[in-house]
């Protein structure tokens, strides 16, 4: 009986093999980078109804978030606004800003009417998921950590993955993200624009102790007992922390002070989510 | 390496707690099922069978999967829309609910709720603390919130040229036959039309022939309304009627008392209660707060601590007779009987001769074994003058009713225990002379305005109506058995969609206030009332909406408008800020009604009693049967909400039916059979008229009594309400007999299916109640803490399944509490609860409250009888029995045995065993104590389920939500299948409507999830979030208030028995809870630390009763003793 399989069979299973683990570790590569929120949401860009630009109102008008979402601080959804809203300023017989623009048409109508303008949602959250605006913008989380630069966006597109390790990132290093709460709508907001010496007094202020300052300078724990050189007054308190963090304010410095003053710490169970 | 688990042999305590007949004798089919999830029997496949169709499934699976990767769904993102208000709405927070006080008016008060909406949906109600009289919720209010989103209530007027349940219809066939009487839709206008040319004709004859037929009710604005009617139209006549409540006790405290005269319990204050048949903690409420106050003294806190004590005497086990010290099982036909020994008693015991001969007629015929308990128990009443207290149920006569407010008088009650109240005089007619009008056909239209089904509840009525030629106008809920004898019917607009008002038990004055526009245009008999004045018109004047007009100036309500009127005239003048209050607080401060002073007029008492022909003691031959109302559908107008059919009864556990409730023995003696809850039926004849009824035995019932439930068993009903157990009203004789006696009975060879949740997670039948007498307490405090090994328990962690335990303390290493992985009560809160057992009478409000707040579905009769209900809480019911070891093991002990009730939901354990054991991580335990749940992690392998000591988990076999599953569904060569079971090929029915009550901070689950309580987690995270919302920057301000966040079963618990908390903080009521001596641990050899903890029911026996409770089976040698 003669050799039923060729010599080049011999190799085959291992060629196979190796072709199939590279086509494994393609999918699995594929898979993470594809199928994954970042790609996916990152930069989705609805039409809108009405070509209602942020970039104008936010960042040449300079209207704060909160004049339309109105309800970011209190609820756990941020409102679109009511079409009132927007009447109010565009309105033939209110403020009368481009009252007879196209552009506007279906503000007017809407007016009149009483049915409402239907917005294309960006930003989705799954229904078992419960997020809550509130918390976050009262506890030095700013809108644009989350949905980015929207006063640069002349349609607004979804910036962040907004997947649930994306989430997590966040809620393990808050220090990374955290402001003060005056610059929370503050879309333009770098922690090097802070005055050191004004940071430091809104802390004391606060009625926060120079040794909590330092002690969360120092990288130490609130329990932990200071070291006998510690700085013991305010003054000495701004020079420990530019010594440590160069002369400009730096996000770091303004995350983990916050984070040990104000006590935040983000939950990291399920619960906290999903419910 | 397996490690198998030793329980501790069960205590020998002398005493035995069971949950049913099986269990209490050790049956095979019980044994068969326990330390499985669900009884084998029941899923109606042999071992080989699950396997073959285990084998079959993968099969089919492996195929499915196969095909539905060819198809690729598309991938492209769903669009979204978000769609703001055009105006800004007042109040109106997106994604923040509003809280509204309202009302529910009750044919014995009225209810104070708060009403939760979500943008504009009410979706749960919860007690309104603010009100004096808050005490709760029954079952019953709790649930009717769904029924403003039943989606089979009427939607449109109708009208019947024929009347009748069945009329000749043209078929498809263009031949007449008998068809069901749909009638035809009409409109607004029509009706109008209608009611113009008899309103012409009523102003003519001043209102001849007119007649309005309400439920019993104390509205102010209703009365105004029909006194201002009647001025205009004085030949009007009015009828009230409620179907499972006479009015012979307001007629014996008018015929005593004087007209204009309200008696109202004084439950809290009362240290002796004895109820002749009066279910007042259960479905003969007295007031809002009876509950509340009677059960306050019930639990003491320290063994010095005052309890009072209570005496029941009743056919059928209550809640009531649940709840008792002291039980006797009697007929209800010597009720009465047994009424005028008591006053007998009391009449010698107090020196009140009059008394003991007023009720000379019927003593002599009562028999001689009820004397002496009666006998002691009016001793302990008379001892404590002046605090005790009788009740009698409200279905019996004038004579019992009479009896009892003489026996109140001579204990010198009147001023303390009851208070007597100055009320309006009742002028509205009874059901009884509505029949005898129509009958005498002096009727010519009736508007029907109630809630309730007078055709079907109330008898006599239809058979008055035949032949009166009266048109009915009906205003309904329900396409019902009124709706086909009426000429018109109209949809009626629920309590949440409709301003009204009405006085509590005391009088304080309420507003019912209007949630939501009426879904389906419905109407309250206040605006029918309004309409009938001419004051509104019902045809919405057509608005054409020109463009650019501006907007007429809003009409105002009128019916808001009259409800306004009322509350001047009992505010004493118009004042907007008190108004504004009342509509926030919910109801009027001081506004009750006055206290009277009256003297009872004892002579007409004898005259009374001797109108009544006493009766015999039932026996085989003349059995008695005795109509209640039914504890989860009352007197049927609860029958078409779903979340109340398969709240189990909290006597029978029985779901989805009503029953004949038989004692053991009787059951017996008849020769019937149970097996499986596959029970016999039986043929009840009497009066002439034969039903056959399928029958349950009901330990504690009387002999050769059967108690049947009314309200089941409509012919004339939707999906849910329709057919449903057995309709018993055919059987009696007039619509205020609740008692008839001399019936046969027979035994059939039928077998009727029940759905009896008791035997399904019985946690291997360990029972978990502890209890004691006040005696037991006494001596030892702490006994339930340190009963069996409990007090051998080391304090280290146990337990097979590690995780954190107890209190972090990580600063000092040396000190014994040494515990770095503990839980953090310096950083988070720590959620813990404690259960009163000696306050819970197991109403189950706690299960329906849990199931509106945490969108829990239903799942229909068939898969209850499958053991696989939902409820999140399961309320065990147990029978306490003399451990049978020693003594009798016959039926004697199922005389009348104690009963005590154990609400179990997850204990939320610190080393919880179900959260070892999935594979996935989706239940896993949060910071702050709770054993989380995350479902949409959940692959429902039911590791977890199978590893909880409480059976405390559920799970989704279906997906209830989108599937109804209580239709079948026709498939092609197959037939008629239930919905569930028809797979793809079912409908799919995401029913809208009721989607409308979920909660949306809840997760709706689907198929293939467990699910289960956890500490009502939305609450405590919303609560969490608006404190760290509100501290801002502040750090000292991140913890909770304590006690400022409720769950939604303790909210509801009408007894306060349970009770929540932070543990984390000093100031937590349920700090000091869980210090109470009679706390103890479920399971706690165990060592899985579970956070909830029960407290020892303690019983106030009166150690004199021994010697004349002879029905209570005791160890041989102890029969004067109670030793629990």
């Amino acid at each position: 009986m003669g050799n039923l399989f060729p010599r080049w069979t011999n190799w085959l299973p291992l060629k196979l093999a190796v072709c199939l683990g590279f086509v494994g570790i393609g999918a699995v590569v594929g898979a993470t980078y594809y199928l994954t929120p970042k790609y996916y949401r990152v930069g989705y860009e609805p039409t809108q109804p009405v070509p209602f630009s942020h970039k104008k109102h936010v960042g040449e008008v300079g209207l704060d978030c909160r004049y339309c979402h109105s309800f970011v601080e209190v609820s756990s959804h941020s409102n679109v606004p009511t079409n009132q809203t927007c009447y109010n300023c565009h309105g033939p017989d209110k403020g009368q800003i481009k009252k007879e623009s196209e552009k506007l048409a279906m503000v007017r109508d809407a007016d009149k009417t009483g049915i409402p303008i239907q917005w294309t949602k960006v930003h989705r959250t799954p229904d078992f998921a419960y997020f809550n605006h509130s918390v976050h913008v009262n506890r030095g989380v700013s809108c644009q950590n989350c949905h980015g630069q929207i006063n640069e966006m002349e349609v607004v597109k979804q910036a962040e993955p907004h997947s649930m390790g994306w989430c997590l990132d966040c809620h393990r290093n808050p220090e990374n993200k955290l402001r003060p709460l005056d610059q929370i709508t503050n879309l333009t907001y770098k922690p090097e624009q802070l005055n050191r010496d004004t940071f430091y007094a809104s802390l004391k202020d606060k009625g926060i102790k120079e040794d909590q300052v330092v002690k969360t300078l120092l990288g130490l724990k609130q329990e932990d007992s200071l070291p006998a050189d510690a700085p013991k007054d305010w003054g000495k308190v701004v020079e420990l922390a530019a010594k440590t963090y160069g002369p400009m304010v730096t996000q770091k410095e303004v995350g983990t002070q916050l984070k040990d003053h104000w006590r935040v710490a983000p939950p990291e169970t399920c619960a906290a989510c999903h419910r | 390496m397996k490690r198998i688990w030793h329980h501790p042999e069960p205590l020998k305590t002398g005493r035995r707690y069971w949950r049913s007949i099986a269990e209490h004798e050790n049956a095979p089919e019980f044994q068969e099922g326990l330390g499985r999830e669900f009884d084998p029997s029941l899923e109606g496949m042999t071992e080989d069978e699950r396997e073959n169709s285990r084998r079959d499934f993968m099969k089919m699976m492996g195929g499915a999967a196969a095909l539905s990767g060819l198809s690729l769904v598309s991938c492209r993102r769903p669009l979204a829309k978000v769609v703001p208000f055009a105006k800004h709405v007042e109040w109106m927070i997106p994604g923040k609910p509003l809280l509204y006080t309202t009302t529910i008016p009750r044919a014995w008060g009225a209810t104070p709720v708060v009403v939760t909406t979500h943008e504009g949906r009410p979706t749960h109600l919860q007690a309104n603390s603010l009100h004096p009289l808050a005490g709760g919720l029954d079952i019953f209010a709790q649930a009717s919130v769904l029924d403003l989103y039943n989606p089979d209530r009427v939607k449109t007027l109708s009208f019947r040229k024929e009347l009748g349940e069945v009329v000749e219809v043209e078929g498809a066939d263009g031949f007449k036959k008998e068809g069901p009487n749909a009638g035809e839709v009409a409109d607004w206008a029509r009706f109008q039309a209608q009611l113009a040319d008899w309103s012409k004709a009523w102003a003519a004859s001043g209102g001849e022939g007119l007649g309005l037929l309400f439920n019993e009710s104390a509205s102010p604005t209703q009365a105004r309304l029909l006194g201002e009617l009647k001025k205009a139209l004085p030949k009007v006549k009015a009828y009230s009627y409620e179907p499972v409540r006479r009015s012979s006790a307001a007629v014996a405290a008018k015929t005593l008392l004087g007209d204009g005269i309200k008696l109202l319990p004084q439950l809290g204050k009362a240290d002796i209660v004895f109820s002749l048949d009066c279910d007042f903690l259960g479905l003969d409420p007295q007031s809002e707060n009876g509950i509340r106050d009677f059960m306050k003294n019930r639990a003491p806190g320290k063994a010095s601590d005052k309890m009072n004590r209570l005496y029941v005497i009743e056919n059928r086990y209550t809640l009531t007779g649940g709840v008792s010290d002291h039980r006797k099982p009697l007929a209800a036909s010597l009720i009465p009987l047994a009424t005028a020994v008591l006053a007998d008693e009391i009449g010698k015991l107090t020196g009140d001769s009059a008394l003991s001969q007023s009720a000379l007629s019927l003593v002599s015929a009562a028999p001689a074994d009820i004397r002496p308990w009666i006998a002691m128990a009016a001793k302990d009443l008379f001892a404590n003058k002046g605090k005790s207290l009788v009740l009698a149920g409200s279905t019996y006569g004038e004579a019992v009713h009479a009896l009892v407010i003489g026996i109140n008088n001579a204990l010198n009650s009147f001023g303390s225990t009851v208070d007597i109240l100055k009320v309006e005089p009742q002028t509205n007619g009874t059901i009884e002379e509505l029949q005898a009008d129509l009958k005498a056909k002096s009727l010519k239209n009736l508007f029907v305005l109630t809630e309730t089904d007078p055709a079907f509840d109330a008898i006599g009525f239809t058979g008055a109506l035949k032949d009166s030629g009266a048109e009915l106008v009906y205003l309904a809920q329900s396409d019902n058995l009124t709706a086909k004898f009426s000429k018109w019917t109209l949809p009626a607009a629920h309590y949440l969609e409709s301003w009204g008002d009405a006085r509590s038990s005391d009088g304080t004055y309420a507003i019912v206030q209007p949630m939501i526009q009426p879904l389906f245009g419905g109407v309250s008999a206040n605006e029918i009332l309004l309409v009938l004045a001419g004051k509104k018109e019902l045809a919405p004047k057509k608005v054409v909406a020109a463009p650019n007009a501006t907007p007429a100036p809003a009409v105002s309500d009128i019916a808001y408008e009259s409800v306004k009127e009322t509350f001047k005239g009992i505010a004493g003048g118009w004042d907007e800020e008190k108004w504004n209050v009342t509509l926030r607080d919910g109801f009027l401060a001081k506004s009750g009604y006055e206290k009277a002073s009256a003297t009872v007029n004892g002579g007409v008492i004898a005259g009374l009693v001797k109108k009544v022909q006493p009766t015999i003691a039932p026996d085989k031959d003349s059995f008695e049967v005795v109509f209640t109302p039914d504890a989860t559908v009352w007197d049927g107008r609860y029958s078409e909400n779903p979340w109340l059919q398969e709240a189990p009864d909290p006597i029978t556990k029985l779901t989805w039916d009503n029953a004949a409730w038989l004692s053991p023995k009787t059951f017996r003696a008849l020769g019937l059979k149970s097996h499986r809850y596959e029970n016999s039926t039986i043929k009840v004849t009497v009066g002439g008229k034969t039903l056959e009824v399928a029958a349950l035995e009901c330990p504690g019932h009387a002999h050769n009594s059967i108690t049947l439930p009314i309200g089941y068993g409509q012919k004339q009903a939707n999906i849910v309400g329709k057919e449903r157990g057995f309709d018993v009203n055919p059987l009696r004789s007039s619509a205020v007999d609740f008692v008839l006696t001399g019936a046969k009975v027979e035994a059939t060879a039928n077998l009727y299916e029940f759905a009896i949740t008791q035997d399904n997670y019985t946690m291997e039948a360990r029972a978990q109640v502890r209890e004691g007498t006040q005696e037991r307490f006494a001596k030892n405090e702490k006994f339930a803490a340190t009963e069996g090994m409990d007090s051998h328990i080391p304090p280290t962690n146990l337990a097979l399944y590690k995780g954190r335990v107890g209190k972090k303390q990580d600063k000092n290493p040396e000190a014994e509490d040494y515990n770095p992985e503990g839980f953090d009560y310096e950083n988070n809160h720590q959620w813990g609860m404690v259960i009163d057992l000696a306050k819970c009478i197991g109403c189950s409000a706690c299960i329906v409250a849990c199931q509106s707040e945490n969108n829990i579905a239903i799942v229909g009769k068939d898969q209850v009888r499958r053991g696989r209900v939902m409820h999140w809480i399961r309320m065990d019911r147990y029978f306490a029995t003399t451990d049978s070891v020693d003594t009798d093991p016959g039926l004697n002990e199922l005389e009348n045995p104690e009963m005590v009730h154990q609400p179990v939901a997850c204990q939320q354990c610190e080393s919880a065993p179900c959260e070892t054991v999935c594979p996935v991580n989706a239940t896993v335990h949060t910071e702050d104590g709770l054993n989380a749940m995350a479902y949409n992690r959940c692959i429902g392998t039911r590791y977890c389920a199978n590893n909880c000591p409480f059976t405390a988990r559920r799970f989704n076999y279906f997906d209830y939500n989108k599937r109804n599953p209580l239709i079948e569904t026709e498939l092609p060569l197959v037939g008629k299948v239930r919905n569930l079971y028809a797979g793809p090929l079912g409908e799919k029915n995401p029913q809208e409507m009721v989607q409308l009550q979920k909660n949306p901070n809840v997760t709706v689950r689907m198929r293939g999830v467990i699910e289960k309580c956890t500490y009502c987690v939305q609450r405590l995270e919303a609560a969490k979030i608006n404190q760290r919302r509100a501290a801002r920057d502040d750090a000292s301000k991140l913890r909770i208030a304590a006690d400022a966040v409720k769950t939604a079963c303790q909210a509801s618990c009408p007894a306060e028995a349970i009770m929540f908390g932070d543990l984390a903080n000093e100031k937590s009521t349920v700090n000091i809870w869980k210090e109470n001596p009679r706390n103890y641990q479920v399971l706690k050899y165990l060592g899985i630390r579970p956070r909830t903890s029960y407290l020892a029911r303690i019983r106030n026996v009166n150690p004199e009763m021994a010697s004349v409770e002879t029905d209570r089976v005791r160890k041989t040698g102890e029969a004067s003793l109670y030793n629990f």
